[in-house]
């Protein structure tokens, strides 16, 4: 006896909503602006993007920090074939960024076309989007300088 | 149980139909810190964190408690998710009271929340799966035959919904947390309000809120250093039954009696109606009520309605139910089972203000969830149990 395996096409929709809260909010209101802004933590490093919390006291954090859209890459891997609703349509980097003025590191998008052009200690420099709506991808993406 | 354990802390977010001014994260943070404040701690003086929710798909985060660790201090600490959909609150409670009653930890977190502006909980609730028969109704639409049920079984007159949905608006005006305040109330405005899944009106339905509940739990040793009176649980318990199973009486939930009755065990009670000063029970739609006074044994089978029709759970009764106004007043769905656990916890403390029911030195604190399939009870008491 064969058995039969059971299938069915089930698509699920919804338009969720997000409240994004003082400190996160301030950073996206930042981008739409064409600024980078995190926040100082308790030990005083500047943490990007802004959290609304510390993360190792737990204490609110309230003091905004706007760092540059420049800054180095402390890890990078090689993205041969993006998928689709990837920051770019061609190959490239992903690499943590960490901006001057900034004390943590921010996952990004490097447009470069080779693997060869990019290495931990490359200066790189925020290519904003041409519309900005306050959203992560108001960035489109780092080039290297 | 083992040890004693002590509810030292309360807080609670103000109730609201969107809190877009918090993230998810500051949502619970809120209560969280009003529940540490209440209980003279901070974040680094608790052990272990449990936090519980409806199901994900109602804010479409899968696993939150992953994100929110850090947001409550959970970094390098214990941290549990309990979920048993709308009874959570209250099952989330008694997995957290057993985190001290065991010995495990001395100083728990309790959390839970719900954001339902961030989607539409009757959606995610009318979702239909391959090889369901889904009813596409949402809550109200499945729980209106069971309604229509006891109404038929019971005799009830029609018009004790709209008598229990005035009577915890009214409540809800003496507590600064609740979400709708609707201080013009009356039996006509409920009873002319819009028919949604008959014979449940628009007025006799809980609202959608945000919102998040919390409470801090220790030890014996640990209350006795803490600001405020503490409320010390006298017994837990949680039941389940299957959704469909054959035989079920929805209306009367045989799970729920039991888990009445095992919570009534351990506090000692034999006559709950007399014994028990003012209880904090799920009721989303109106006619929950007395419904749920007779699978709590407050009333005979057939009876609850009459404790209703003739005040005896209003603020002026003998027992008092849902002093806080209930979920009918506010249902941040997830956190709803714990706001009834909290505010028991606040009447025996004294410390439920406007909605104080005078000299309350034992108060049950009850949840449900699901298709009426699970349920979890606290007896929480002014006095230290017998050890």
């Amino acid at each position: 006896m064969t058995e039969e395996v059971l299938v069915a096409d089930h698509t699920i929709e919804y338009t969720y909503t997000r409240s994004t809260g003082p400190m996160i909010g301030a950073f996206l209101t930042g981008l739409r602006d064409g600024k980078i802004v995190g926040c100082r933590g308790a030990d005083g490093r500047v943490i990007v993007p802004a959290v609304d919390y510390d993360p190792v006291t737990s204490e609110d954090l309230s003091e905004t920090v706007e760092v540059a859209d420049e800054g180095v890459v402390t890890t990078w891997s090689w993205n041969d074939r993006p998928l689709l609703g990837q920051p770019l349509d061609h190959p490239f980097a992903w690499a943590l960024v960490k901006l001057d003025g900034a004390d943590t590191s921010l996952l990004a998008a490097v447009d470069v076309d080779d693997p060869s052009k990019i290495s931990t200690g490359s200066r790189v420099k925020a290519r904003w989007a041409e519309e900005r709506v306050g959203s992560i991808t108001d960035i489109a993406a780092f080039e290297v300088v | 149980m083992s040890n004693r354990v002590a509810v030292v802390g309360v807080g609670q977010t103000k109730y609201a139909a969107k809190r877009q001014d918090v993230s998810m994260a500051g949502l619970v943070r809120e209560a969280a810190k009003r529940a540490l404040d209440d209980a003279g701690m901070t974040w680094s003086d608790i052990d272990a964190v449990v936090i519980g929710k409806a199901p994900d798909m109602f804010e479409g985060v899968m696993m939150p408690e992953l994100y929110l660790a850090d947001a409550l201090g959970a970094v390098g600490k214990p941290m549990l998710r309990v979920h048993t959909a709308g009874s959570v609150g209250g099952s989330t409670g008694v997995m957290a009271t057993h985190l001290v009653s065991s010995g495990a930890h001395k100083r728990v977190l309790v959390v839970c929340y719900e954001k339902q502006s961030e989607s539409n909980a009757t959606w995610a609730l009318s979702i239909r799966l391959p090889f369901t028969g889904g009813s596409v109704t949402g809550a109200g639409g499945y729980f209106a035959p069971v309604i229509r049920a006891y109404m038929r079984r019971s005799g009830a007159p029609d018009d004790i919904g709209i008598k229990v949905s005035v009577k915890d608006r009214l409540n809800a005006l003496n507590n600064p947390y609740a979400h709708l305040k609707i201080p013009d109330i009356s039996e006509e405005m409920v009873r002319e309000s819009p028919m949604l899944w008959d014979p449940i009106r628009y007025l006799e339905t809980c609202p959608s809120s945000d919102g998040a509940c919390a409470v801090v739990l220790t030890d014996e040793d640990t209350a006795k250093g803490t600001p405020n009176p503490p409320a010390w649980v006298h017994g837990t318990a949680v039941r389940s039954e299957p959704t469909m199973g054959a035989g079920r009486d929805v209306v009367n939930p045989h799970a729920g009696r039991d888990c009445a009755k095992d919570v009534y065990a351990q506090a000692g009670v034999t006559d709950p109606r007399r014994e028990i000063d003012c209880a904090e029970i799920y009721v989303p739609f109106s006619w929950y009520e007395p419904m749920w006074m007779e699978n709590l044994g407050f009333a005979p089978e057939g009876e609850g309605w009459k404790m209703v029709d003739d005040g005896s759970t209003s603020m002026k009764g003998d027992l008092p139910i849902n002093p806080s106004g209930g979920v009918l007043s506010s249902n941040p769905i997830g956190a709803s089972g714990m706001c009834r656990f909290a505010e028991a916890a606040l009447q025996v403390r004294g410390m439920a203000g406007d909605h104080q029911v005078d000299g309350a030195k034992l108060a049950l604190g009850h949840a449900y969830g699901g298709g009426a399939q699970f349920f979890a009870m606290w007896m929480v008491g002014s006095e230290k149990p017998n050890a």
